[in-house]
């Protein structure tokens, strides 16, 4: 699984924009997402936004959970009580294949295609799951799964308390984005420690 | 119903004084009179504008009124309610009627009963005469894409309904009517589908289309889409005037508006369907078996011919009914012929041939142009893309400047209108009337029963329910052995069996636009063709009962129903693609299904965008029709409305970002002025056009728009750059915003100042964002 993590501000500007690989399960914790959707991860970032701010009315949680999907990355939310985002986009690789490393133009085709074998149908993809059932709890392959959530709460959990403990610093103000490397090597601590 | 009732549910103090949403509730919580204070002068603004464009879209106040009311206060929960009430459109039929490019008016239009034309020699020869070169077929056929008039049909509780856009479809009898074009087209595309297609052999039985063969459609499609990007767009719009009178204003209606070329591959996606077993939309309904005055025997002429189409040559294949009314024509030729003659032949062919006659007079001299009553005759929309795309090749390949268009003459045109209205609302409708009626009665109704599930009950278990369960039309005797009127071997239910009556029954209902006697007819047949691991016939039948589902106009209730949708449209899509390897089924399933859903209110859209992103997961489309879905999906986005004080719900920043995918994927194909058209619509939604957001907000996002600009910019050659454009078009785009009310760009700021428990982190916020919207308000009327 690769991830894109990023903090938004109130006016839709990014504070704060981190990738990363899975560290569990041998991983290296790299991202690798394709070379040619790479660059459209802030355009699935901020086209999420627009559930967010429709689900966040229908909930009290600060902890959203996935509430987008966009081909065949995820993107779990977490809001703070000072309107700030957090957004993580999970990728899951396609099981037993290494990332793709370059693939026809069209950037999204090739997720598109890698995407066909999972989400055909609801027929298939029930029979799917129940084949490789053993497998798809694991936090690095199945995205939707209640180990995954978890996990994900715990880091949200974590980089919302070194969030605080960045912005209180009196020099920062309201929507600046941050740049302090200790922030940003916490942030990648947290990442391997629970993703 | 006056007009200003009509404009009733777009009153600016509806979304105050209705039932509370969640967010109306909790913005009244905390800053109640500053809502208030920064959306009435908004909603003052909207309100005249929303009117008068309800009141365009809207048809004149005759249309059933009432059931806009009862939808509206329907059911449905207040969300929906509301946002249907600022939307102005309660039903969809009232919007879809009389705008020719409407989607959902193009499907209804697609779904029209099939008429085979077998004329004698001598009256091909005649018309020929007249410079129509594919004889009777092709003179009517143009004339049957819309009838004069209203056809009045009555549906299964005896109610009735007018219809304006009723029209039929002629093909020449014994011809697959996907490529009916016959003589003038011959090309070789054709003359190679005329060798694989349906060969008219003694064994009419084995004589089943291949399944790959279906496909073939969508590579035509391509092609024709191909060449309409490639001339010039605009300019090709404006000369085709009747169709693409909407072209020249799409984005003043942005939320209804489509692109033309997704109009045009929407109609040639259901213009070609193939005669199949499993669906009889293409089945003749009805036959014209034309003689001419010229004809010696004319009796035994008529005779003749139809012995033809019972046994002869001309027998449709097996797996269609051969229970088709047969309509007998006498062409008098006014030029040189005797009317007292013909007029006592015609006086015979009654006595023999009962009602279902018609007399008509034709010249039988050619008409140019420049005669004083000359009439052009009116170009086909429905041509199947083949068909189109053999016309656009010799067209490219005639040197000369050859008038494309026919001329007949005035009383011609004329005769053949008359003609043909009172063949569809004298015989035809009344005969499909009367077969629905007499089927429902015979077949379907003793289903509905519970006597009818025991029957099919013992069917399955027992394998005699079939021979006892078909008494009134007589099980064939083949298939009844195995208690399984499924003919495995061949692939098809015979006609004459209980479930292909019934999918006659339900075709026939869905052509009458009796979609709720259909529907239920498609239901009974889906867990049956299930049942018989029928696959096509059991996707057939899922596609249809979701689609006459969406066509019902009554609200879903969208809690039940949409699952239900879901469930069809998945079993469909799965049953086709997977289990048939159909990729047109798939496509003209979830293409209809997106387009229908589309017009449903927000819930729907959502839906409609869901469903045309499992399209574009399946991969099976062609690049430019991948193009065109992805703007669909924009499409989708852009039309869901917001809801409440500040536009909650709103899908602005997905609707950019598929624009900016569509953007993309027309550079690749290298459409770039299609490319830039994407690229401006995604500058508006994201606001580019304000001073203190001229970028971005990402980095990379700002990087990657850059990297298309001058794409673009390179592309085109020309030094202005694509921003200075935007700019000019920029003001444009936000009058659009707030006549649409959808399109507001600072919404969502605003909605933080409001949001409850949060602290207003930046309190000035509100305050700033109605600055800014006065502001722009003001930069809108330079524009102006």
């Amino acid at each position: 699984m690769s991830y894109y993590f990023c903090i938004i501000g109130s006016k839709d500007n990014p504070l704060f924009e981190y990738e990363f690989g899975t560290s569990k399960q041998g991983g290296d914790g790299v991202a690798r997402f394709p070379a040619e959707a790479r660059h459209m991860n802030p355009f699935i970032v901020h086209s999420s936004l627009d559930i967010v701010d429709e689900v966040q009315w229908l909930n009290n949680q600060m902890y959203l959970k996935v509430i987008d999907k966009f081909s065949t990355s995820h993107i779990s939310c977490f809001l703070t009580p000072t309107s700030v985002k957090f957004l993580l986009l999970h990728l899951p690789h396609p099981p037993n294949t290494p990332p793709p490393a370059n693939s026809t133009t069209f950037p999204f085709t090739s997720s598109f295609a890698t995407s066909t074998n999972t989400s055909t149908s609801s027929l298939s993809r029930s029979a799917l799951s129940s084949s490789s059932s053993s497998t798809s709890t694991s936090i690095a392959t199945n995205p939707t799964s209640p180990q995954t959530e978890e996990a994900i709460r715990q880091f949200f959990t974590e980089v919302w308390e070194l969030w605080i403990k960045a912005t209180m610093n009196p020099f920062y103000h309201v929507d600046d984005p941050v740049k302090s490397p200790v922030f940003r090597t916490r942030v990648a601590a947290a990442g391997r420690k629970y993703l | 119903m006056t007009s200003s009732e009509d404009a009733h549910p777009v009153k600016p103090s509806s979304p105050l004084t209705s039932s509370p949403s969640p967010v109306l509730s909790k913005a009244r919580r905390s800053t109640n009179s500053e809502a208030i204070r920064d959306h009435l002068p908004h909603l003052g603004n909207e309100s005249p504008l929303v009117q008068s464009l309800t009141s365009t879209l809207l048809p004149p106040p005759i249309t059933p009124a009432p059931r806009s009311v009862t939808s509206a206060n329907g059911s449905r929960p207040s969300l929906y309610k509301q946002i249907d009430s600022r939307s102005g459109i309660p039903s969809p039929s009232l919007v879809s009627e009389g705008r020719p490019d409407e989607p959902r008016s193009t499907i209804l239009r697609a779904f029209v009963p099939h008429v085979a034309v077998y004329a004698s020699s001598d009256t091909e020869d005649l018309i020929r005469g007249k410079g129509v070169e594919g004889g009777l077929q092709e003179l009517l056929r143009c004339f049957g894409e819309r009838i004069q008039g209203k056809v009045v049909i009555r549906d299964s509780v005896g109610a009735s309904r007018g219809w304006e856009d009723f029209g039929i479809r002629f093909f020449n009898l014994g011809d697959d009517p996907t490529h009916s074009g016959t003589g003038t087209l011959a090309h070789a595309v054709q003359a190679d589908r005329q060798a694989n297609g349906v060969p008219r052999d003694t064994d009419h039985i084995s004589s089943l289309p291949t399944p790959g063969k279906s496909d073939r459609p969508m590579m035509d499609l391509d092609q024709v889409i191909d060449h309409y990007l490639s001339s010039d767009a605009p300019v090709q719009a404006d000369q085709r005037e009747a169709d693409y009178v909407s072209f020249k204003t799409p984005r003043q209606e942005s939320s209804t508006s489509t692109s033309p070329f997704f109009a045009i591959y929407l109609r040639k996606l259901l213009s070609g369907m193939p005669m199949v077993a499993h669906e009889t939309f293409s089945h003749p309904v009805a036959c014209v078996i034309a003689i001419s005055s010229h004809s010696p025997a004319p009796i035994e002429a008529l005779r003749q011919l139809y012995s033809n189409t019972s046994q002869g040559d001309r027998r449709v294949p097996g797996w269609v009914s051969n229970e088709y009314l047969r309509y007998y024509v006498l062409v008098h030729d006014e030029d040189t012929d005797d009317i007292t003659k013909s007029t006592s032949l015609f006086e015979q062919m009654k006595r023999h041939f009962g009602l279902h006659c018609h007399l008509l007079r034709l010249r039988s001299s050619q008409c140019i142009p420049t005669d004083d009553e000359s009439f052009r005759v009116p170009s086909c929309d429905w041509l199947s893309a083949s068909e189109e795309f053999s016309d656009i090749l010799k067209k490219e390949d005639a040197e000369d400047i050859e008038d494309p268009n026919k001329f007949v003459f005035e009383s011609d045109a004329a005769a053949i209108r008359t003609f043909l209205r009172e063949m569809v609302t004298q015989s035809i409708v009344p005969f499909m009337e009367n077969r629905v009626a007499v089927w429902n009665d015979q077949v379907a109704s003793r289903r509905r029963g519970i006597s009818g599930r025991f029957m099919s009950l013992s069917k399955r278990w027992t394998g005699f329910g079939s021979a006892r369960g078909s008494p009134s039309i007589g099980a064939s005797g083949s298939a009844s052995l195995s208690g399984n009127n499924y003919d495995p071997v061949h692939g098809y239910y015979p006609p004459e069996t209980p479930e292909a009556t019934m999918r006659r029954l339900a075709d026939y209902a869905f052509m009458l636009r009796d979609w709720k006697l259909s529907q239920s007819t498609y239901e009974l047949l889906k867990s049956d063709f299930g049942n018989d691991k029928a696959w096509r016939y059991h996707a057939g039948a899922n596609e249809m009962s979701a689609i006459s589902m969406l066509l019902i106009p009554q609200a879903l209730s969208f809690r039940n129903q949409s699952e239900a949708l879901d469930q069809m449209l998945d079993t469909a899509s799965y049953s086709y693609l997977s289990r048939c390897s159909s990729a047109y089924g798939t496509v003209r399933c979830l293409i209809m299904a997106v387009e229908l859903l589309r017009t449903r209110g927000a819930a729907a859209a959502e839906e409609a965008a869901k469903w045309a992103m499992r399209l574009l997961e399946f991969a099976i489309l062609s690049p430019i029709a991948e193009a065109l879905v992805v703007e669909r999906v924009a499409e989708c986005y852009k039309s869901r409305l917001g809801a409440g004080t500040h536009e909650w719900g709103l899908r602005r920043r997905k609707a950019a970002l598929w624009c900016v995918l569509a953007s993309d994927a027309w550079l690749r194909l290298e459409r770039d002025s299609q490319a830039k058209l994407r690229l401006q619509d995604a500058s508006a939604l994201y606001g580019r056009f304000e001073k203190y957001s001229r970028t971005l907000p990402f980095a990379e996002m700002q990087n990657f728009w850059e990297k298309l600009e001058s794409v673009l910019r390179s592309r085109s050659g020309d030094s202005g750059a694509v921003g200075d454009e935007m700019t000019e078009k920029l003001g444009h785009g936000l009058l659009v915003g707030e006549k649409d009310g959808q399109i507001g760009v600072l919404d969502h700021h605003q909605s933080w100042a409001t949001r409850p428990g949060h602290g207003p982190a930046e309190g000035g916020l509100s305050s700033t964002a109605s600055r800014t919207y006065g502001f722009s308000s003001a930069k809108d009327e330079d524009f102006e």
